[in-house]
């Protein structure tokens, strides 16, 4: 196998298995994923403006990341009390920048997402990420993380799990 | 524009009969027909929320928003007016913009050319050979009345309201003066943008939750089981009879939370210390005065409802737009201040991510009380209890009803005026 296919078999082993993590709402174990310096951005629209200027749905750094994840990790958190059953589609997978301590991978999704917190509505979510992935030995951790959702343009339902 | 008779004769629910003093009849929020009455009598007869002038600051730029369900623009005019102009043509009723913020030269429709001016009068058409009707005509509707305060646009599409002044009363007017003196320069700048929340609930809900002092104890625990320090624990939540924050009903539907009487210091809603902020201070010092600038500093930006759609969140502005009896749209912006660094409106927009929006830290649990409200009505009815801190309330010299931060007091004095607004007093 060339160094290329290998290099996309490893970047989809990852974003696959975070994707299952997820879906499943095994919130300490996708956080473990991520790097100890963050951005994690779901913009309004396209990722094509200063987050510091504009309103985002969600821009963390780790720390408020880490809070989003310990508010899921309550329990007590209503809008995902329970965890919504979710199954994402991830694909299209591409490398697009190779550096020297890390990767860039970008790839689409459609997520199904069933709120049966309340309205017992079946939701449909589709976009595109944009992953800064830091190799750490033979795997990688998250350092950057935008997802584009292709109807984010103006608003959107509850977004309280992990995208 | 829309007659005020038709939702009337479709309906066949009295709404008098929905609304006591401390109850509501769950068929407010769930029926269609009480949803249409709605839009004739408060968002078509009465003053609705449109947007900030501030946000569109130059000639050209415009805003999409709706009144009730009626599509509008919100335009700077060469002249500088701020105009507000049905998002329809006149002609076949195409809209003309569909996009939410942009900047325009003119108003074109795409379906046969007609072109409108940014103060709506008919620039020109193909073939105007065949035109039937005088050209006067041939203007972009528009709202019986518009308005504005310190910056903040209102429109009453039947002309029929009466004056804005009257409509926000002396509390009203109090409450927009107050958030808009919170900048050193007495102007909002709200150039941040808005961000929508869709949820499967009737509007009146948010009008609500979004003034529920109540709730924030229980409903938003998670949130206080991570971050254990905000400014809300000791005003609302440290024991009922220690915490000193209050409700207040000002009267014509605004309704307030006074959380700020319960905060243990200075710039709390902030979050943080005088020295971090002192070019801040000592302008609004300079604006408004020692005194004025001290209490502004003690209560940061007011925490209220103006009726029916604009929600004054404290760092965020929100408008709560109806779309059917059982689906909303609470869209946000965040309360950015003109003559402040950078930095401080980072600040505030930092705040306003986690606590609003779908990704909030806040706002989804509200969703899913309001979208667990509308599911528990179902369609006969049930009927809501408001009646909690009536053994308490008092009436201020002014008429403002007070209470304790937990009482319904917000909640009776919206659904008061919604009550007076549904039954005939015209
Ligand atoms: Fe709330």
């Amino acid at each position: 196998m060339s160094d290329r296919l290998e290099l996309i078999a490893e970047v989809e082993a990852f974003l696959y298995l975070e994707a299952r993590l997820a879906d499943e709402s095994r919130y300490a174990e996708w956080l473990a994923l991520f790097d100890d310096q963050v951005t994690y951005w779901v913009p309004k629209g396209r990722a094509d403006y200063d987050p510091t200027t504009r309103v985002s749905y969600i821009n963390d750094n780790r720390n408020r990341l880490e809070t989003r994840v310990k508010q899921l990790e309550t329990g007590v958190h209503y809008a995902q009390t329970p965890p919504s059953p979710m199954r994402r589609v991830v694909s299209n997978i591409e490398v697009t920048e190779q550096l020297d301590d890390g990767l860039v991978a970008e790839s689409n999704f459609v997520l199904y997402e069933h709120s049966l917190q309340a309205s017992n509505e079946l939701r449909v979510w589709a976009g595109h990420a944009s992953h800064g992935l830091r190799r750490v030995d033979d795997s990688f951790l998250i350092r950057s993380k935008t997802v584009e959702i292709v109807n984010s343009s103006r608003s959107l339902p509850t977004l309280a799990f992990l995208l | 524009m829309a007659s005020k008779t038709n939702g009337l004769a479709a309906n066949a629910l009295a709404t008098g009969t929905l609304v006591t003093d401390t109850t509501v009849d769950g068929r407010a929020y769930t029926d269609d027909g009480v949803f249409a009455e709605e839009l004739v009598r408060i968002f078509t007869n009465g003053w609705v929320f449109v947007g900030h002038s501030s946000e569109i600051p130059e000639p050209g730029d415009y805003v999409t928003r709706t009144l009730g369900r009626d599509p509008v623009i919100m335009i700077r005019d060469r002249d500088n007016t701020v105009n507000v102009l049905a998002n329809r043509c006149a002609h076949r009723g195409v809209t003309l913009l569909q996009q939410e913020v942009g900047n325009a030269v003119s108003l074109p429709c795409i379906f046969h050319g007609w072109t409108y001016g940014l103060d709506g009068a008919l620039k020109g058409m193909p073939q105007p050979g065949g035109l039937s009707i005088a050209r006067d005509d041939c203007s972009l509707d528009r709202p019986g009345q518009t308005a504005e305060h310190r910056g903040f646009v209102f429109a009453n599409q039947s002309g029929t309201a009466g004056s804005l002044e009257d409509h926000l009363g002396p509390g009203g007017i109090e409450l927009l003066d107050w958030a808009s003196d919170l900048s050193p320069v007495g102007s909002l700048d709200l150039n941040a943008g808005w961000l929508g929340q869709e949820v499967s609930s009737n509007w009146k809900m948010w009008a609500e939750s979004d003034l529920d002092g109540y709730h924030l104890g229980s409903l938003h625990r998670s949130l206080w089981q991570v971050v254990p320090d905000s400014q809300y624990q000791a005003a609302v939540m440290a024991g009922e009879n220690i915490v000193k924050a209050t409700t207040r009903d000002r009267g014509r539907g605004h309704v307030e939370l006074e959380f700020w009487r319960g905060y243990d210091r200075q710039l709390a809603w902030l979050g943080v210390p005088r020295e971090r902020v002192s070019d801040y201070c000592e302008a609004l010092i300079e604006r408004v005065g020692a005194e004025r600038a001290e209490e502004l500093l003690w209560q940061g930006p007011p925490h209220a409802l103006i009726f029916p759609n604009l929600f004054l969140g404290e760092m965020n502005l929100a408008i709560i737009e109806p779309v059917a009896a059982g689906r909303t749209i609470h869209h946000h912006t965040p309360l950015l201040l003109a003559g402040v660094a950078p930095s401080f409106n980072q600040r505030v927009l930092r705040q306003s991510e986690a606590a609003m929006g779908p990704a909030g830290f806040l706002l989804p649990d509200d969703a899913a009380a309001a979208e667990r409200m509308q599911v528990a009505f179902g369609h006969s009815g049930g009927v809501m209890d408001l009646s909690r801190g009536t053994n308490r309330e008092v009436v201020e010299a002014n008429g403002d009803r007070v209470g304790h931060v937990s009482d319904e007091i917000p909640g009776r004095g919206f659904w008061r005026h919604w009550h007076h607004l549904m039954t005939d007093h015209r």
